[in-house]
C-alpha cells in the first residue's frame, strides 16, 4: 500500500493552526516520510487538489470562497479533520453572530458583498467532519498523534474530559477558589491545562465538554460577582455557536444540557 | 507497641539525621500545603494537613509502563529510592494502607511496589481535627506506620509500628530517651473527627437527596485527583514519529466522575448520568471496597470536599438522608 495522501489547508483563520503543524520541526521530516503530504499551500508551491485520504482544515467559513473551497476539499477527500478552534467551534471570528452589524461593518477589509449571505460558522455547519483537533492554537503533539494514528489505523480518541482533570493532576490549585472566571469545568481538555499552569483562567478555547453542567457554571460565575454581559461575552468568545442553549440557561429556562463537538445533541428543558 | 520519647528541641536534629540517610518528604507551606522534598527542617508545616495527597509518590500521575518495538516489550528499570515521609496523618497512612492492598496485595503492581518498597512512613498524630472537613474518626482506621509522632505538649512520644521503624529507632537511638509511657487506644481517637453518622448507606442508593450533590457537581474530577485512596487509571500508547511501531505505553490517573471512564467501543457509556457517577464514587469509597476488603476505602481526610469547587459535602448529604417510602 502506498502512503496516505494528506493535505493541510486553511480557509479564514490566522494560520496559527497550520503553524502548529509546522512547529513540530523536529519531526516534520518524519511526517513527510510517513505520509504523502501532497498539499499544504501555506508552505508548498505545488499542491494537487484531488484524491486525498485525509485533509486537515484550519479556519472557519466566513465567506463564499471559503464555502467553495471547503466543499471541494470534502468532495476530494475520504476524511476531513477540523483543525483548531475556528474550524471546530467558530472561535473569535464567529463572534460576529452575537453583535450588531453596525459594530463591525466599518472594520471589514473585504466588501460586505462577499460575506453578506454567509454566517461565520465552523466546518461542521456545512459538511461532515470526521475528526476534531480543537484548541486555539491546537496542541502540536495532538496533530502529530493524529497523523501517526491515521497511518497506524487507530486514530486517538478525542479528549472529552474537562480541563480540570489535567489541571488538578498538574498540582494547580483552583482559580475559581480565587474568584477567577475559569471555564475549565465545562471545557474539553487535552491542552495539559496550559493556561492555568501559567496562572491564567481557561477561556474555553477547546469547546464544551459533552456533559458540561452549564447551568452550574453560570451560577458559579454569578456567585463570583460576574455580570451577565461578562458571562455571555466570555462563554461566547471561543465557543458561542456551540452553546445555542446559553440564553435559555442564563434566563433560568433550561438546566440540563448536553452537547457534542458537533453541536447540540440532546437538550432538556 | 514500644514507645520512645523525643525532646521537642531534638525534632530538627532527628530530621537532619534522616536527611543524611534518606530523601525526606514533608508537608511544606506554599500557596497551599503540599508534601514536597525537604531542604530545611524549619520549613516543615504541621498546622494543617496537606491539600494534595501523598499518593503521587507511589501511584504516579503518569508513568511509562513499558516500551515496545514491534512485538518486543522492554520494561523500564524500576529503581527504588530510600525515602522517608514525615508528617503523614492517620488518614494519609491508612490511605497508603488501602493503596498497598490494591497495588501490592490484590495484584503485584511492580511500579507501585518499587516506589513504595524503600519508603519509610513517619506519622504525625492529630491531637484534634485540623480541618472542619475531617471525619477519619467515623471510619475504621488502623495503625499503619513505621514511626508515629505524638505531640504531647512538653515532649514528643514516638511509637514504633514496624521492623522498619524499629531499625530507625535503633539507628538514631542517641536522639531518643526511654519512657514508660504507652499510647492508649483512647489517645488515638481524634476529637472532632467523627461527623459522619453510622448508617447502612446501601438503603439510600435511590434516595432523592443525591440531587443535592449532583446539582452542584461539575464532574470535574477534582475530588478523585485529590483523594489519597482513589487508584483508578487509564492507559494509552504513544509512538515515535520516526517509527510508528516503536513507542511507550503510559498510564495516567483517571476518575469515575468522567464519562470517559466507562466509555467503551461503540461510544456506549455505562455511567452516563451525572448522578450515577457521583454515587459511584461515594459507594465505592464507603461500600464496594468494603465488600471485598472488609474496610471502607475512604479514610475521611475530607480532601474531596475541601478541593471540590462547589464544596459538595457528601458527609452532610448522607447524614441528612432519611429512608424514603416507595
Ligand atoms: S483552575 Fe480552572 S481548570 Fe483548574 S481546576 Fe479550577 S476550574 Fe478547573
Ligand atoms: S482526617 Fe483525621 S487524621 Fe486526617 S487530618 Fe483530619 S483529623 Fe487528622
Ligand atoms: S470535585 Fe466536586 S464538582 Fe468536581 S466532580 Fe467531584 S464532586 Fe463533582
Ligand atoms: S473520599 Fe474524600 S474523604 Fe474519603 S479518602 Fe477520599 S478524599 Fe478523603
Ligand atoms: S472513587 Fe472512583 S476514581 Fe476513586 S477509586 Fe473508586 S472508582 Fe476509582
Amino acid at each position: 500500500m502506498g502512503k496516505l495522501k494528506v493535505g493541510v489547508y486553511g480557509i479564514t483563520g490566522c494560520a496559527g493552526c497550520q503553524l502548529s503543524v509546522i512547529f513540530n520541526e523536529d519531526e516534520i521530516l518524519d511526517i513527510v516520510e510517513l505520509v504523502d503530504l501532497r498539499a499544504f499551500p501555506f508552505i508548498k508551491e505545488v499542491n494537487p487538489e484531488e484524491e486525498f485520504d485525509c485533509v486537515i482544515v484550519e479556519g472557519l467559513v466566513a465567506d463564499r470562497g471559503d464555502l467553495k473551497t471547503l466543499k471541494m476539499l470534502r468532495r476530494n477527500s475520504k476524511m476531513l479533520v477540523s483543525l483548531g478552534a475556528c474550524a471546530c467551534t467558530g472561535c473569535v471570528p464567529a463572534y460576529r453572530s452575537f453583535t450588531l452589524k453596525e459594530n463591525y461593518e466599518h472594520l471589514l477589509y473585504r466588501k460586505m458583498e462577499e460575506i453578506k449571505d454567509v454566517e461565520p460558522t465552523p466546518l461542521d455547519a456545512h459538511i461532515l467532519v470526521d475528526h476534531y483537533i480543537p484548541g486555539c492554537p491546537p496542541e502540536k503533539k495532538e496533530i502529530l498523534s493524529f497523523i501517526k494514528g491515521l497511518v497506524r489505523g487507530s486514530i486517538p480518541r478525542p479528549y472529552q474530559s474537562p480541563v480540570c482533570v489535567e489541571c488538578r493532576q498538574n498540582g494547580n490549585t483552583c482559580l475559581l477558589d480565587q474568584g477567577k472566571p475559569c471555564l475549565g469545568p465545562i471545557t474539553a481538555g487535552g491542552c495539559h491545562a496550559v493556561c492555568i499552569n501559567g496562572g491564567f483562567e481557561c477561556w474555553g478555547c477547546r469547546g464544551p465538554t459533552e456533559d458540561m453542567n452549564l447551568d452550574l457554571m453560570v451560577r458559579m460565575l454569578r456567585d463570583r460577582g460576574f455580570d451577565d454581559k461578562f458571562i455571555n461575552d466570555r462563554l461566547r468568545t471561543f465557543a458561542g455557536l456551540k452553546l445555542p442553549m446559553l440564553e435559555k440557561v442564563m434566563s433560568g429556562k433550561a438546566h440540563k444540557t448536553e452537547t457534542t463537538f458537533r453541536g447540540v445533541r440532546v437538550f432538556y428543558e | 507497641m514500644e514507645v520512645l520519647l523525643l525532646k521537642k528541641e531534638r525534632l530538627n536534629g532527628f530530621i537532619e539525621k534522616l536527611q543524611q540517610d534518606f530523601e525526606v518528604i514533608a508537608p511544606l507551606k506554599g500557596d497551599v500545603i503540599r508534601f514536597l522534598p525537604l531542604k530545611n527542617p524549619d520549613d516543615i508545616f504541621l498546622g494543617k494537613n496537606a491539600y494534595f495527597p501523598i499518593k503521587e509518590y507511589f501511584f504516579k500521575k503518569n508513568e511509562v509502563l513499558f516500551q515496545f518495538n514491534g512485538t518486543k516489550i522492554i520494561v523500564p528499570e524500576l529503581p527504588s529510592k530510600k525515602r522517608a515521609f514525615f508528617g503523614l496523618r492517620r488518614c494519609d497512612l491508612n490511605a497508603i494502607k488501602h493503596q498497598d492492598m490494591v497495588f501490592m496485595n490484590d495484584i503485584h503492581d511492580p511500579y507501585y511496589t518499587a516506589a513504595r518498597k524503600d519508603s519509610y512512613l513517619i506519622g504525625y498524630h492529630c491531637n484534634t481535627a485540623p480541618s472542619p472537613y475531617c471525619f477519619c474518626g467515623s471510619l475504621e482506621l488502623a495503625d499503619y506506620f513505621d514511626l508515629m509522632v505524638y505531640d504531647k505538649k512538653d515532649d514528643f512520644l514516638v511509637e514504633i509500628g514496624s521492623s522498619k521503624g524499629k531499625g530507625m529507632a535503633k539507628k538514631y537511638a542517641s536522639l531518643f530517651s526511654k519512657t514508660s509511657k504507652k499510647i492508649s487506644e483512647e489517645e488515638k481517637k481524634i476529637p472532632g473527627s467523627d461527623r459522619l453518622e453510622k448508617k447502612d448507606i446501601s438503603l439510600f442508593y435511590n434516595n432523592s437527596d443525591w440531587k443535592k450533590g449532583t446539582d452542584l457537581c461539575l464532574s470535574c474530577g477534582a475530588c478523585t485527583a485529590l483523594c489519597p485512596t482513589c487508584y483508578c487509571f487509564e492507559t494509552h500508547d504513544e509512538v515515535k514519529t520516526s517509527n510508528i511501531n516503536e513507542g511507550e505505553r503510559k498510564r495516567n490517573w483517571s476518575s469515575c466522575q468522567l464519562q470517559e471512564f466507562t466509555r467503551v467501543a461503540g461510544e456506549h457509556v455505562y455511567r452516563k448520568d451525572r448522578e450515577e457517577r457521583f454515587k459511584h464514587r461515594i459507594f465505592h469509597q464507603l461500600e464496594y471496597f468494603k465488600e471485598k476488603h472488609k474496610v471502607p476505602l475512604c479514610v475521611g481526610c475530607g480532601r474531596c470536599i475541601e478541593g471540590c469547587p462547589t464544596r459538595i459535602d457528601f458527609v452532610d448529604i448522607l447524614n441528612n438522608m432519611k429512608v424514603e417510602n416507595g
